[in-house]
């Protein structure tokens, strides 16, 4: 029996805007409290440096990528490893479905950048799942 | 002779978001470019160097780079001497946790009272290096120190946006020129006219961000100042 796949996260790296943080806030709480067993982060600084072992993980698995800004790096990156993105967050369109959570501060975000980060990993949880073959998880 | 753009240092630091030095030496480069050194600091991200576009992969070149790592892989070393030019210097987290002493970081998303101290202790010493830096000078054409023969002799001890670049049309060519846009703004504000002094002013800059071929440097003057022409007559228009 094949051992089930993990699904990639990859988020942004910026450190400019606040949305770049809330990437990585949603990410983590995916892969360390939601769905610690069926995801795994893959940072794109290693990507960058074309690190083997990152770059199989990528091509070898689904992938999915949460963009701070439009110019898209975790997708682009992905794509470029020689990966498919299986799935594209661009966290100002989150923003625009959840307008009631702004977010401010980037070393530390604001209740609503936190919020927002707990709406963007509800939709990547739900993601995870199909991408899966799983109802719900296995995580609860 | 307008001025040029003021010297800043880029600070590129490690996107490693899965280890908790990774968290500091984002941390660690916010406190220097927010609170410690923000007058002269700029930073870009390091994936932008492959997914971004050729103003993004001078960065390095146009400033003097320090690399802020999260672990000795040195992601962020290693790729901006890749993809744009060798870091003028850089810092490594796991290296200022072990030679400050301080106790093993924990926590990627929220650093524990260890990490906040190595993130504080690590800025410190990029704003350090940046006084440094920022007092010697700096070739922007070279990409390099002024005086140093080679970057083998660059210091390094143990992580905005890229530069505008205007593409032209030259002798049936098309030459891009680094920090061109920039140019253009700083002698427009300055009522610099459209002329022939204004194109030899203009040149003797672009030079100073680019390598010119001097066989073809009359025929990139004159295209330099048409697009100059045409700038001012955009900015016109707007007003």
């Amino acid at each position: 029996m094949t051992p089930p796949r993990k699904v990639m996260v990859i988020p942004c790296s910026g450190i400019g805007k606040s949305f770049g943080t809330v990437s990585r806030v949603a990410a983590y709480q995916v892969v360390e409290e939601d769905r610690p067993g069926q995801t795994q982060l893959v940072p794109l600084a290693l990507l960058v440096t074309g690190d083997e072992e990152s770059r199989r993980l990528v091509a070898e698995n689904p992938a999915v990528a949460i963009d701070g800004c439009k110019l898209a790096c975790a997708s682009k990156m992905i794509t470029q490893s020689g990966g498919q993105v299986a799935r594209e967050f661009a966290v100002l369109d989150v923003f625009r479905r959840y307008r009631e959570f702004k977010p401010e501060g980037i070393a530390e975000l604001n209740a609503g950048g936190e919020q927002l980060a707990a709406a963007l990993a509800r939709e990547m949880d739900a993601v995870v799942d199909e991408l899966t073959g799983e109802e719900g998880g296995s995580h609860a | 002779m307008p001025e040029l753009p003021q010297k800043k240092v880029g600070i590129i630091a490690c996107s490693g978001e899965e280890l908790p030095e990774g968290t500091i030496a984002r941390l660690a480069a916010l406190q220097v470019l927010e609170q410690l050194r923000p007058g002269d600091t700029v930073t870009i991200c390091l994936p932008l160097f492959l997914a971004g576009g050729e103003g993004d992969r001078a960065f390095a070149k146009f400033y003097p780079t320090i690399a802020i790592d999260g672990c000795e892989k040195r992601c962020a070393f290693r790729g901006t001497e890749t993809y744009s030019n060798r870091p003028a210097a850089g810092i490594v987290v796991t290296e200022v946790i072990a030679q400050e002493g301080l106790e093993p970081p924990a926590g990627r998303r929220r650093l524990n009272e260890a990490g906040k101290q190595a993130a504080a202790r690590t800025a410190e010493r990029i704003a350090a290096r940046v006084d440094e830096l920022l007092g010697r000078a700096w070739s922007r054409r070279e990409g390099k120190f002024a005086g140093e023969p080679s970057s083998d002799e660059v210091t390094t001890c143990a992580c905005g946006s890229g530069i505008p670049v205007q593409k032209l049309q030259v002798n049936g060519h098309e030459v891009s020129l680094l920090a061109l846009p920039l140019l253009f703004q700083n002698m427009h504000e300055q009522k610099k006219p459209v002329s022939a002094e204004t194109g030899h002013e203009l040149m003797e800059m672009v030079k100073i961000y680019n390598a010119v071929d001097a066989s073809a440097a009359a025929e990139i003057e004159a295209a330099v100042l048409a697009a100059y022409a045409r700038y001012c007559a955009g900015q016109e228009a707007k007003a």
